[in-house]
């Protein structure tokens, strides 16, 4: 089938909104050619007002294409077909404040029609996926917005989606959360689902993503694989285990030798600065944009105080107890590390969870050196980018997995629960092996 | 089907938890029992009764056709502002299955509070016939003229035949020059109409006036026969009361010796009734020949009355149902207007804020409320402008209910008069159906064309 080679595929997708008296006022989406194949995570990143929640919402039939059009899953998601088969998170959660959180859960389970049985299973292994099993019975009103987001996340999983598509799913989590929604999206995507991902939490990213997009002024400004993008071939990282001071002046000495310089540090970031430039330069082209337009000052200034002795977002928010690490798999290499207490004491329901995913993290030094560049003025560090994630994992033993997780089809809700635990896991087997 | 009950649910939800609703809820709960305990009316048990079910059917009508209205609006517009809808498209669920979700919803909710409520008031209604500490007369007149179910047969005067008359007095007179100068022929038409009605209805010292009612089917033979009128007197005596002298029965054939030979047996009833207020006579309804025929006359004894007695609006009544039916048959006919509000609300909300589609909602109500009065005032408008009204106000007007006149339950139950099931099919239909329907489809129509996400620049 021609129309299901990819997931997603927009042609010459367009948006203009007019003004009051039916004037062109904003091209907000112009003429994108969006492109997202089956079983990838694909990262649509772009400043405020770029036009990406636009796309989506084009994509969602929330609104109508000015030019162009969409194909999600080979046809339209005004259609049930399609739509059954599709999870959504939207930038804010929009739920309904007066229902608790197994009640809004039961509500969008209807909207699927499934099965009582089916219903309720699902229900009981998401809430205790996102760790709101003790406040299911509370209104999502009295919420905080992380734990909003978790039934965000919930309710556009009630479905067992194929196609999963997130807006900023990790704004309002907590470091644990956030760490947790990237595992979920990469055992999602093992298991052959698609996800499109929006985020201007470039780390998450980066974390996560086989491929991404950069769109400014409603056109897309790159695209490719996350690799390719960022691979910076001048360079070279080495990444050891813990090295003692008299060996690290050892190195230095060998790296002096060669010529070159070198700075000895953890890894850190590197998607900010390739973000920041590609959206300077698209300002430098002088693109119109209905976003923000100082985005190139923010950029700029970020950019310079961008570095390496400044944590990342991650190591910020997780704090002491947890190293910073670079992808998902450099995590799962170092899963063996001692548990760290649980971040959020009010949820003991989640301290199994919380502590799976806490483990994690690890100390990891790198000892990275490169020669400087000049327009990189020396905090850059490269990272050798880890190889693949296990996507060439046999597809049945996925599909039986979700059926067993989800469906209820073994008839337990044991198996449910297990099945939805293991999602949020890190230290799968799976992921052991490969590692 | 289950998508929509989904949605509907969840706006029962969203709606008992307004405050509107509480609100309404609670000053119902409150009001109704102390109107109950504070109904005087005209002092009789049936004036209690009847003050009391009036004002609580009418209050109970008019805050759940009130909350009605807030929540069909506040129930979409709310979950387009705040882009609840969002999560909701974009489930497998087609929009009209959103629209009819959302209309089931107000009109479940509007159904069990209009069922609780109804309850209420006939509860009390009851609680009160039987705790009154009132004399056997006034409890047997309660049980007979109010908690019971009546057919009303009302007498018509032959409009046609009066036209014609008119019209021959009025070729007359003009043929005699007697019309004034400059006085139109519309204007002197009328005169003579009002003229010619007073005349028909009036019946002079030492006459008398039969009026006659065709199918009478009494189905319970022990039940009574009741004559309602109201009686007007030219010139008006002192102390506002007439001497009334009636005979009910078969009057048709009569035997060389004058006595009557139909098998009615025939009622004779003088008494005093007041002025220009309804009053009842009730007579056994072996007065009813074998083929439903019965006459009413009045006969103005001139050795008692001095003045022309004027009989409006002779009714003739009897028993065919329980209250109980006919209380139900008029919570229907207020749930018909509570359907037709939430079809208004739903519908006009799928495009319009919140403040718009109340104000709209809330000129359907009040419009409806005194339809009947604005399509007879517009009746009397003549010339240019009575064409422009036919083509503009008149179709619009069609549109809206009429919550007034023969469509206000509150007088049927307070007459205790039967609503024919006929009458309540034929207000669904027209109401429910056939209005409220194109006010649907109309919602759901804008509704799938709009964009949800509609940004405002």
């Amino acid at each position: 089938m021609v129309a299901e080679q990819h997931a997603i595929e927009t042609f010459s997708l367009t948006k203009v909104f007019p003004d009051w008296w039916g004037r062109a006022k904003v091209v907000a989406v112009d003429d994108l050619n969006l492109k997202i194949r089956h079983n990838e995570i694909y990262g649509f990143l772009g400043p405020n007002g770029s036009g990406k929640t636009t796309t989506l919402k084009m994509l969602l039939n929330l609104l109508h294409p000015t030019r162009g059009y969409a194909l999600v899953l080979g046809g339209s998601t005004a259609d049930p077909a399609v739509s059954r088969r599709i999870g959504y998170l939207p930038e804010e959660s929009y739920l309904y404040p007066y229902l608790s959180a197994r009640e809004t859960l039961d509500f969008y389970g209807r909207l699927f029609n499934l099965p009582a049985r089916v219903r309720e299973s699902r229900i009981e292994a998401l809430l205790e996926m996102v760790g709101l099993m003790g406040m299911a019975n509370r209104h999502v009103g009295t919420f905080s917005k992380g734990m909003a987001r978790r039934i965000g996340l919930a309710q556009a999983l009630i479905n067992d989606p194929e196609l999963l598509i997130l807006d900023e799913p990790t704004s309002g989590m907590d470091p644990i959360g956030t760490r947790q929604i990237k595992d979920l999206l990469l055992h999602l995507a093992r298991r052959g689902k698609t996800i499109l991902l929006c985020s201007h939490l470039l780390a998450d990213v980066e974390d996560v993503c086989d491929r991404i997009g950069i769109l400014y002024g409603g056109r897309m400004q790159v695209e490719g694989a996350v690799d390719s993008l960022l691979q910076q071939s001048d360079r070279c990282q080495i990444v050891s285990g813990p090295l003692s001071p008299q060996t690290l002046d050892r190195i230095r000495q060998i790296i002096a030798e060669e010529q070159t310089d070198c700075d000895i540090s953890t890894p850190m970031e590197r998607l900010e600065q390739y973000f920041i430039q590609i959206v300077t330069r698209a300002q430098a082209e002088a693109r119109p944009t209905s976003g923000a337009v100082n985005t190139m000052k923010i950029g700029g200034f970020l950019a310079e105080e961008a570095a390496p002795q400044e944590p990342g977002v991650l190591e910020t928010l997780v704090g002491k107890s947890i190293e910073p690490t670079t992808r998902g798999d450099a995590d799962l290499e170092s899963v063996q590390a001692e548990p760290t207490p649980p971040a959020a004491p009010a949820e003991p329901e989640d301290r199994d969870l919380l502590d799976d995913l806490t483990r994690a993290a690890a100390t990891l030094p790198t000892t990275e050196s490169g020669p400087p560049s000049p327009q990189e003025p020396g905090e850059e560090e490269m990272t050798e980018r880890p190889t693949a994630r296990p996507e060439d994992q046999p597809v049945e033993t996925v599909r039986q997995d979700i059926l067993e997780a989800l469906t209820g089809g073994a008839g337990s809700q044991a198996a449910d629960a297990d099945g939805t635990t293991e999602m949020a896991r890190p230290d799968e087997p799976e992921e052991d092996e490969r590692a | 089907m289950h998508r929509v009950w989904a949605v509907a649910r969840n706006t029962i939800s969203q709606g008992i938890r307004m405050r509107v609703a509480a609100v309404v809820i609670v000053l119902l709960l409150v009001l109704l029992p102390l109107m109950g305990l504070t109904a005087v009316g005209d002092r009789t048990l049936l004036g209690r009764l009847q003050t009391f079910v009036s004002y609580g059917l009418s209050l109970t009508s008019l805050l759940l056709c009130l909350l009605t209205v807030f929540v069909a609006v506040y129930t979409v517009t709310d979950d387009i502002k705040r882009h609840h809808i969002f999560l909701v498209v974009c489930k497998p669920i087609r929009r009209y299955q959103i629209v009819l979700g959302k209309l089931l919803g107000v009109v479940a909710l509007d159904a069990m509070l209009l069922a609780a409520f109804g309850a209420i008031i006939y509860g009390l209604a009851w609680g009160m016939l039987y705790t009154a500490d009132a004399p056997e007369p006034q409890v047997r007149q309660a049980r007979q003229e109010f908690f019971t179910s009546r057919v009303r047969l009302d007498t018509k005067i032959d409009m046609d035949h009066l036209q014609a008359q008119i019209l021959q007095e009025y070729n007359r007179l003009k043929s005699e020059g007697r019309i004034p100068e400059g006085m139109t022929r519309q204007r002197a038409l009328g005169i003579l109409r009002s003229e010619a009605l007073n005349i028909a209805k009036s019946v002079p010292p030492g006459y008398a006036k039969e009026w006659t009612f065709q199918n009478v089917r009494v189905s319970d033979p022990n039940t009574p026969l009741f004559v309602r009128y109201k009686l007007r007197a030219l010139p008006s005596p002192v102390d506002d009361q007439v001497f009334s002298q009636w005979r009910v029965g078969d009057f048709r054939t009569r035997d060389a010796t004058g006595r009557l030979t139909g098998n009615a047996v025939p009622r004779y009833v003088v008494r005093r009734d007041p002025l220009r207020t309804f009053v009842e006579l009730s007579v056994p309804s072996s007065a009813v020949a074998d083929d439903g025929y019965v006459a009413v006359a009045y006969f103005n004894d001139p050795s008692r009355n001095a003045c022309t007695v004027i009989p409006e609006e002779v009714q003739l009544l009897y028993r065919s149902g329980t209250f109980t039916g006919n209380f139900l048959r008029a919570l229907l006919m207020i749930f018909s207007r509570l359907l037709f509000l939430a079809a208004v609300g739903v519908c006009v909300s799928t495009w319009l804020s919140f403040p718009v589609a109340i104000l709209i909602c809330m000129a359907a109500f009040v419009t409806g409320t005194v339809n009947g009065f604005i399509v007879d005032s517009l009746d009397l408008v003549e010339g240019a402008l009575s064409l422009l009204y036919t083509f503009t106000i008149k179709p619009l007007l069609w549109l809206l209910p009429k919550f007034d006149g023969d469509y206000n339950p509150t007088r049927f139950i307070v007459e205790g008069r039967a609503i024919g099931w006929g009458f309540l099919g034929q207000v669904y239909l027209t109401t429910g159906l056939i209005k409220a329907g194109l006010l649907v489809l109309l919602g759901v129509l804008i509704f799938h064309q709009r964009e949800l996400a509609k940004t405002a620049v």
